[in-house]
């Protein structure tokens, strides 16, 4: 195919029988063709940008409790992630009583979103006790909630350069009003 | 004034240098390639921005399919060899050699242990076309969940001549819309275990701001 049938230049009248010399080229179009369509193969079935990981380090389940203080509620951020896909987040107050009101707002995972609530979160923690570090995040998935959720709140937490957060389950008395009043259950 | 000729030039090209540059590149391709496993159950894993490659090898798979069936594999065909004949002792089933050697070469599994006998006896055409019906993670008689992660473990991490940091690593890979209630009986089962870290496999992405 590359190769083209050029006639040869002048000595037309060239008369002498002479023994052809071979040449010693090979038509090499073949075996690259070959060649690269295997190259084409093996690029495609190999796996060559392999997954990353996420590292999850959950604390060791102690059977013996640890007199550890609880962490101040003001400190907190709870992000309840439900069945449909949206995060439900509200600040545990220090102290329930009869009269205690608490807001709770609910968003999606979106970099305006979540990302958002936590920042925010961030800055007023900082202002109150003066580094953002002291925030506790508390994720607290839901039963029906999905996979990916738990993957984007973790990523969150790296991206939003959180230190300090627990996924827990959602026991508390707090959680279980929450839960009833948007409708999900806990189990 | 004489007419200048141009010569006509050939177009034969020289394909040697093309022709050894694609056998070398194809060269390296088959060396290096991994052929991806056959897949037990397709997963769309989600993303993140987590940068930590998957290590290549000591590593105990979990997969969790979108309706929570539960998948088990170890990449270390030794150490498959090794839980086998402890899984052999503990539910008192006899294999044979080529059920063996089935096993060896299994990726991903998942049923109830006491089904892996007939399972392997199947050909291999067969086996590929047999749906799992996923891991027993009830714990009604003990939990099979937790039996497969201590002895996969002490048979990795017992094998003679391991190097101190050479630990059997937890890598899991579950789908997008797996429910967390299945995501969490796994790591219930782990932390029974006493494993407290492992690693979710996640496909990369950047941050948007």
């Amino acid at each position: 195919m590359a190769e083209m049938n050029v006639p040869a230049g002048g000595k037309k009248g060239h008369k002498k029988a002479r023994s052809k010399k071979m040449s010693t080229r090979v038509d090499l179009t073949a075996m690259v063709d070959l060649g690269f369509l295997l190259i084409t193969f093996f690029m495609l079935a190999t796996t060559f940008n392999k997954p990353k990981t996420m590292e999850v380090n959950k604390p060791a389940k102690d059977n013996e409790i640890k007199d550890e203080p609880p962490i101040k509620m003001s400190k907190t951020l709870s992000l309840m992630l439900t069945s449909r896909d949206n995060v439900v987040n509200y600040v545990s107050p220090d102290d329930i009583d009869a009269d205690t009101q608490l807001s709770i707002d609910s968003t999606d995972y979106s970099s305006t979103g979540v990302r958002k609530v936590i920042q925010r979160r961030q800055k007023q923690v900082k202002e109150q006790w003066g580094n953002q570090d002291e925030l506790f995040v508390m994720i607290k998935p839901l039963p029906r909630s999905k996979y990916k959720n738990i993957v984007d709140i973790l990523d969150e937490m790296s991206i939003n350069h959180v230190v300090r957060y627990a996924i827990l389950a959602p026991n508390d008395p707090i959680d279980s009003l929450i839960a009833l009043q948007i409708g999900e259950s806990r189990k | 004034m004489p007419k200048v000729k141009i010569p006509r030039k050939s177009t034969a090209i020289d394909m040697t240098a093309m022709c050894d540059v694609a056998f070398l590149l194809l060269t390296f391709f088959i060396l290096t390639t991994k052929f991806r496993a056959a897949e037990v159950v397709q997963i769309d894993i989600p993303s993140s921005t987590a940068q930590i490659p998957i290590p290549d090898k000591g590593i105990m798979m979990f997969n969790i399919a979108p309706d929570g069936k539960m998948f088990f594999g170890l990449d270390d065909q030794p150490t498959r060899l090794k839980l086998l004949s402890t899984l052999e002792e503990d539910y008192g089933f006899q294999l044979d050699d080529k059920q063996r050697i089935a096993f060896k070469t299994l990726e991903l599994w998942g049923m109830d242990i006491r089904a892996l006998p007939e399972f392997l006896k199947k050909d291999p055409n067969e086996r590929a076309h047999v749906i799992q019906p996923g891991l027993k993670i009830d714990t009604v008689g003990g939990s099979q969940l937790e039996d497969l992660i201590l002895i996969a473990r002490k048979a990795y991490d017992l094998e003679p001549g391991r190097a101190e940091n050479d630990r059997l690593r937890i890598a899991i890979k579950c789908d997008k819309t797996t429910e967390y209630q299945a995501f969490d009986k796994l790591i219930e089962a782990l932390q029974n275990r006493k494993v407290n870290k492992f690693n979710l496999i996640t496909s990369a992405k950047t941050a948007k701001e």
